[in-house]
C-alpha cells in the first residue's frame, strides 16, 4: 500500500473534519472511503518529446471499462430527456460557475479597469479568442456552450463513439465554427510537439471516471497556461453522494444507467484542495499557496462551489458562494487558477 | 428597415461567405458544416416568428430590447398579411378601431422595459381608473376603484389598466421593431410548409416561403394563432370548446359625462353573456357583448340605431326585460327602430323607471343627458350611447383552446397559438404578451450561458413559467362564464352573496388590485387583477368562498410555498407532450 500522500498536507483541522466523516463513512466497505487520490501512485514522468503513434499513450488515465460504458451510451447523449437529462440541466449552471470565475479573475487583474469587466459581464461572448480544452467532452455538451461564447474550443475524449456523436452535433450548428473534436486523451495533448496550452481547461464529471485521478489531474494542469483556468466538477465521497448519486438516481429512480458511478472514485474538495496546496512537479510552486477556516483556500487561488438538484423544480441549484460545507456534500463544481509565472 | 421578400439576400450572402472562409480553417473538422451550408436557397437563422400579430410583433421587440442578444441573435419574423398596413395605419383622433385590447399595468411595465411603449401613440390610449361589475339578475355589484384602492402605475397614477386599439399597440411594436438591427421582417409571406431537415444529429424545423426560401430555424416561435401551422409541425394537440356564443364588438359615440372622466369600464353579466363598455375617450368606448349566435347576427345586421337602443337597454332594464327584447327582436328580425324604442320605453314604465332616471334610455335625448344635475345612479351605469361609428360592427365567435404543451422539438408557441380565452376579462393578449416577455428571457438567459437557444433545456422554463399560469387565468374565466350563464336561484343568490361580501372588503379588495399594481415582477403573470378576482369566483363555485378571505391572509406566508408546488406541478402538461 502506497503512502497516502495527500493527507499529511492537510491542514489539521480539515484532517479532524475528514476523520469524523471517515467515520460516519464506516457504514461503506473500507475501499469505499480510500481516496482515489490517495492510493494513486505517482505516475512516472512522461518521456519528453515521444509523441506516440497509438491514441493513448502507454502511460494513460483512461479507464477502458468507462469507455466501454459511455461508448455504449453514446447515441442517447442528445437526448435531452433521457439517459443525459441531468447533465443536460446542469450545463447552464456549469456555464455560470465558468462565466462567474472568468469575470472575477478578469476584475482581480485589472482593478483599474472595470470598464473591461462590465463590459465582459453584459457580453454573450465572454470567451472570444480564448483557447479552451474540454478533456473528456462526452457528447460535447458542454464544449457546445464554451464555443458559442466565442471560446476556440477544442474537445477530446477517449471514446471515439463519443467524438463522433459530438462531432456530428455540432456539425449540425452552423453557430459552432470554433469548435473542434479529436478522438485523444489529456496525456497524448500534453505529448505532442506544438505544446499547445489552454487558457481555460475543464474537464466536467470526469475524474471520477478516470485511472489515476492524480496523474490526470497533473496532465490537466499542465495543459493550462500560467494564469489561466483550470475547471473541475465531480461528486464527494460522502454517505449523502451514496445515497443520491447511486442508491436514489442509479438504483431507485433510474435517472442514469446503473453502473455510471463507482464510488470509491469519488473525490472530496478537501482532496482537490490537498492536492493543489502540494507542488505539482518537483520543484514547482504550489498552485494553493494557502488555506483558511475548513481547509478553503482564497477565492483568488481555488474555490470550491456545492450544486444541488432540486427534484420538484426539477433543476439544479448552484449553491451561493458562503454557503456551509454541507452543500458540498454530493455535486461540486472545482476552480482552481495556475498561477501566473514569475510574480 | 422593413425589409420585403428577399431584399435581405445580399446580406445573406456576405454572411454566408463570410462563415465559409472562417470554416476553412477548420476545413477537417468542419466537414459536415460546409456540405449543409452548400445547400441552395436555404438560409440559417436564429428564430423564426411565424405571425406579426401583437405577441410575435412583442417577442420580437423583447428580444430586441435584450442586450445580451445583441450581435448573437438574428429574428425573422414571417407575416403572411401586409405589415405596411399596420406599419402606416391612421385614423382621425376621434375615430376608433373595433378591436380594443385592454393591457394590464404589469403588461404595460413590460412594453416600457422593451422600449416599445413610446411607440404607441399614448392620445390613442386611455386608462381605466374604475371597473363596475354586476350580476345582471340580482344585479349584485363589485365596485373597484383605483383612487380608494390606491393602485397605479408610480407615483400619481391611478389606473388599473389602459386600453387602446389593438392596431395602435401592432403599429407600436412594428414602428420599434423598424428600429432594430438583427431583425427581418418578411411580410407578404406564407408558410407553405414546415419539415426537418435531414442533416445527421440535427432535425431541424425548415420553413418552406411561398416566396420560395428555406429558413432553417435554430428555434421556431409559433405566434400564429389559432389554427398554427407551427403546432401542427410540432405535433401538438389542443383541448377546448367553442363556446355557444358570439362576441359583437362596435365602437360606441357618446356625449361626454359632465361630473366625471370616461374612465370606467362596465361590465353586466347576462345570462346570454357579459357586455361589456370599455372606454376610449370622453366620447368614444368599445362594445364587447357576447351574446347567442342567433342575436348576434341579427344586431349586426340591423340599423346600427337598434343595436345602440338595445346596447343602452342591456345595461339598464332588468334582465326579464332584456330577455323579452331579445326574443322580440328574434322574432321580428325587422323591427324599426322607433318600435324597438316604443317597445323600451313600455317596458321602462312597467318597471316604473322615471324618465329622468339614469336607468332611462327610451325617450332620452342623449345631447341633452348633460343639462341640469345629473340623476344619483349616473356612475353606475355607462354613458348613453347615442351612435354608432360607421363600419365598427362586427362579430366573431369564442372559444376556448389550449395546447397542450407550449414546447417541442425546437419549437415553442405564444399567444393564441398556444392558448384563447374568453374575451370578458380582456385577458387574452395580456397572457400572450406574458408569454413573450417570459420566453424572451429564456432565451437571454441561454444566449448568457452559451446554451443551444432551441434546445428542450433552454425552452423547459418557459413551459413550467407560462403553462400553469395560464391555465389558471383561463380556466377561472372560464368558469365565471358558465357561472353567470346560469339562471337557477341557488346559484345566482349564491355568486351574489359572494360578489356582495367581496365588495364589502376594502382590505381584501386593495390585495387584489394591489397585486396587479405598480410594481412589477416579471415572475408574477401580468394579468393578477383579473387572477385574483376570478379565482375568487372560482373558489365561490367550489363553495369554499371564505376560505378565499382566510387565505389571503396566508397568502404571503404561503404564498411562496404554493407557487412552488404549483409550479411544479404546472411542470407536467407544460412540457411533456411531444411529437
Amino acid at each position: 500500500m502506497p503512502r497516502p500522500f495527500l493527507s499529511d498536507a492537510l491542514p489539521r483541522n480539515v484532517r479532524c473534519a475528514h476523520s469524523i466523516i471517515a467515520n460516519l463513512r464506516a457504514f461503506a466497505n473500507p475501499n469505499r472511503y480510500s481516496s482515489a487520490l490517495h492510493t494513486a501512485p505517482p505516475p512516472p514522468l512522461p518521456q519528453n518529446g515521444t509523441a506516440h503513434p497509438h491514441p493513448h499513450p502507454r502511460i494513460s488515465t483512461v479507464n477502458d471499462e468507462e469507455i466501454a460504458h459511455f461508448s455504449r451510451l453514446s447515441k442517447l447523449w442528445w437526448d435531452e430527456r433521457g439517459e443525459f437529462t441531468l447533465l443536460h440541466k446542469m450545463n447552464p449552471h456549469r456555464m455560470r460557475f465558468i462565466r462567474e470565475k472568468v469575470l472575477e479573475v478578469l476584475r482581480e487583474d485589472d482593478r483599474n479597469d472595470d470598464a473591461v469587466a462590465l463590459r465582459m459581464r453584459d457580453s454573450n461572448r465572454l470567451l472570444n479568442g480564448l483557447d479552451v480544452l474540454d478533456v473528456g467532452c462526452g457528447g460535447g455538451i458542454l464544449s457546445e456552450s464554451l464555443a458559442r461564447l466565442g471560446a476556440n474550443t477544442l474537445a477530446i475524449d477517449a471514446s471515439a463513439e463519443n467524438i463522433h456523436i459530438a462531432s456530428q452535433h455540432a456539425a449540425a450548428d452552423p453557430g459552432l465554427s470554433s469548435l473542434s473534436f479529436r478522438h485523444t486523451s489529456a496525456e497524448t495533448l500534453l505529448q505532442e510537439e506544438s505544446k499547445k496550452r489552454f487558457d481555460i481547461v475543464c474537464s466536467m464529471e470526469v475524474v471520477e471516471h478516470v485511472n489515476n485521478p492524480a496523474a490526470f489531474l497533473r496532465s490537466c494542469a499542465e495543459l493550462v497556461k500560467p494564469g489561466g483556468h483550470l475547471f473541475l466538477s465531480t461528486i464527494a465521497r460522502t454517505p449523502l453522494s451514496y445515497l443520491l448519486t447511486i442508491v436514489a438516481a442509479e438504483k431507485v429512480f433510474r435517472l442514469v444507467e446503473p453502473g455510471t458511478h463507482t464510488f470509491s472514485k469519488f473525490i472530496n474538495p478537501d482532496e482537490l484542495i490537498g492536492f493543489f496546496t502540494k507542488p505539482l512537479n518537483e520543484g514547482g510552486r504550489p498552485w494553493i499557496s494557502r488555506t483558511y477556516a475548513y481547509g478553503l483556500p482564497t477565492r483568488v487561488e481555488a474555490e470550491v462551489r456545492g450544486i444541488v438538484y432540486v427534484p420538484w423544480r426539477g433543476d439544479w441549484v448552484l449553491a451561493p458562494r458562503a454557503t456551509t460545507p454541507l452543500s458540498t456534500q454530493a455535486n461540486y463544481l472545482f476552480w482552481i487558477r495556475r498561477p501566473k509565472e514569475n510574480v | 428597415m422593413l425589409l420585403r421578400g428577399q431584399n435581405s439576400s445580399a446580406r445573406y450572402l456576405l454572411r454566408r461567405s463570410q462563415s465559409l472562409s472562417r470554416q476553412s480553417s477548420h476545413a477537417l473538422t468542419r466537414l459536415y458544416h460546409v456540405t449543409a451550408a452548400e445547400r441552395a436557397g436555404q438560409k440559417e437563422c436564429d428564430i423564426v416568428i411565424v405571425g406579426g400579430g401583437p405577441a410575435g410583433l412583442a417577442f420580437a421587440s423583447a428580444l430586441t430590447a435584450n442586450k445580451a442578444l445583441h450581435g448573437s441573435v438574428e429574428v425573422t419574423l414571417v407575416e403572411g398579411g401586409d405589415l405596411s398596413k399596420v406599419h402606416d395605419w391612421d385614423m382621425p383622433p376621434h375615430a376608433f378601431s373595433n378591436r380594443v385590447v385592454s393591457l394590464t399595468n404589469a403588461s404595460l411595465d413590460f412594453l416600457d422595459q422593451i422600449d416599445a411603449w413610446q411607440y404607441v401613440d399614448a392620445a390613442r390610449t386611455c386608462p381605466v381608473e374604475d371597473m363596475q361589475v354586476w350580476d345582471g339578475i340580482s344585479g349584485s355589484r363589485i365596485d373597484f376603484n383605483a383612487v380608494s384602492l390606491g393602485v397605479g402605475r408610480g407615483p400619481g397614477s391611478t389606473q388599473m389598466a389602459r386600453l387602446t386599439e389593438t392596431l395602435n399597440l401592432q403599429r407600436g411594436l412594428l414602428r420599434h421593431l423598424s428600429q432594430q438591427p438583427n431583425v427581418t421582417l418578411l411580410d407578404n409571406t406564407k408558410v407553405e410548409n414546415i419539415f426537418n431537415d435531414d442533416i445527421p444529429g440535427g432535425g431541424w424545423p425548415m420553413v418552406q416561403l411561398s416566396t420560395g426560401g428555406v429558413l432553417r430555424a435554430r428555434l421556431l416561435v409559433g405566434a400564429d394563432g389559432i389554427n398554427s401551422p407551427v403546432r401542427t409541425y410540432s405535433k401538438i394537440d389542443t383541448y377546448g370548446w367553442d363556446y355557444p356564443t358570439r362576441a359583437i364588438v362596435a365602437t360606441l359615440l357618446h356625449p361626454p359625462r359632465t361630473f366625471s372622466p370616461n374612465t370606467t369600464a362596465y361590465q353586466r353579466f347576462l345570462p346570454t353573456g357579459p357586455i361589456a363598455f370599455l372606454p376610449l375617450s370622453p366620447t368614444s368606448s368599445s362594445l364587447v357583448w357576447s351574446t347567442t349566435p342567433a342575436l348576434a347576427t341579427v344586431l349586426t345586421k340591423a340599423d346600427p340605431a337598434i343595436l345602440a337602443s338595445m346596447i343602452n337597454a342591456a345595461f339598464r332594464l332588468p334582465e326579464l326585460s332584456v330577455r323579452y327584447l331579445h326574443t322580440r327582436l328574434l322574432e321580428h328580425p325587422s323591427l324599426s327602430p322607433d318600435d324597438l324604442r316604443a317597445e323600451i320605453a313600455f317596458r321602462e314604465q312597467a318597471h316604473a323607471i322615471a324618465p329622468y332616471s339614469a336607468h332611462a334610455s327610451a325617450n332620452v335625448n342623449p345631447d341633452d343627458v348633460n343639462v341640469g344635475i345629473p340623476d344619483q345612479g349616473i356612475d353606475a351605469v355607462p354613458p348613453l350611447v347615442a351612435r354608432i361609428q360607421p363600419g365598427t360592427i362586427a362579430s366573431f365567435p369564442l372559444r376556448y383552446r389550449h395546447a397542450e404543451a407550449y414546447i417541442g422539438t425546437r419549437t415553442a408557441l405564444i399567444g393564441d397559438a398556444a392558448h384563447i380565452v374568453h374575451p370578458l376579462a380582456g385577458q387574452g393578449l395580456n397572457l400572450g404578451l406574458g408569454d413573450a416577455a417570459s420566453l424572451a428571457r429564456c432565451v437571454g438567459n441561454a444566449v448568457m450561458h452559451g446554451s443551444d437557444i432551441g434546445s428542450h433545456t433552454t425552452l423547459a422554463p418557459y413551459a413550467r413559467e407560462r403553462y400553469f399560469e395560464n391555465h389558471k387565468m383561463m380556466s377561472a374565466v372560464d368558469k365565471l362564464h358558465k357561472l353567470y350563464a346560469s339562471t337557477a336561484p341557488p346559484v345566482v343568490s349564491a355568486r351574489s352573496i359572494g360578489l356582495e361580501v367581496l365588495n364589502e372588503l376594502e382590505a381584501l379588495k386593495a390585495g387584489i388590485v394591489g397585486a396587479a399594481g405598480g410594481e412589477s415582477n416579471p415572475r408574477s403573470s401580468p394579468s393578477s387583477l383579473w387572477g385574483t378576482v376570478t379565482s375568487g369566483v372560482e373558489t365561490l363555485v367550489d363553495g369554499a368562498r371564505f376560505a378565499k378571505v382566510v387565505g389571503s391572509g396566508l397568502k404571503s406566508i404561503a404564498g411562496g410555498v404554493l407557487q412552488q408546488v404549483a409550479r411544479a406541478a404546472g411542470t407536467g402538461p407544460g412540457e411533456d407532450r411531444r411529437g
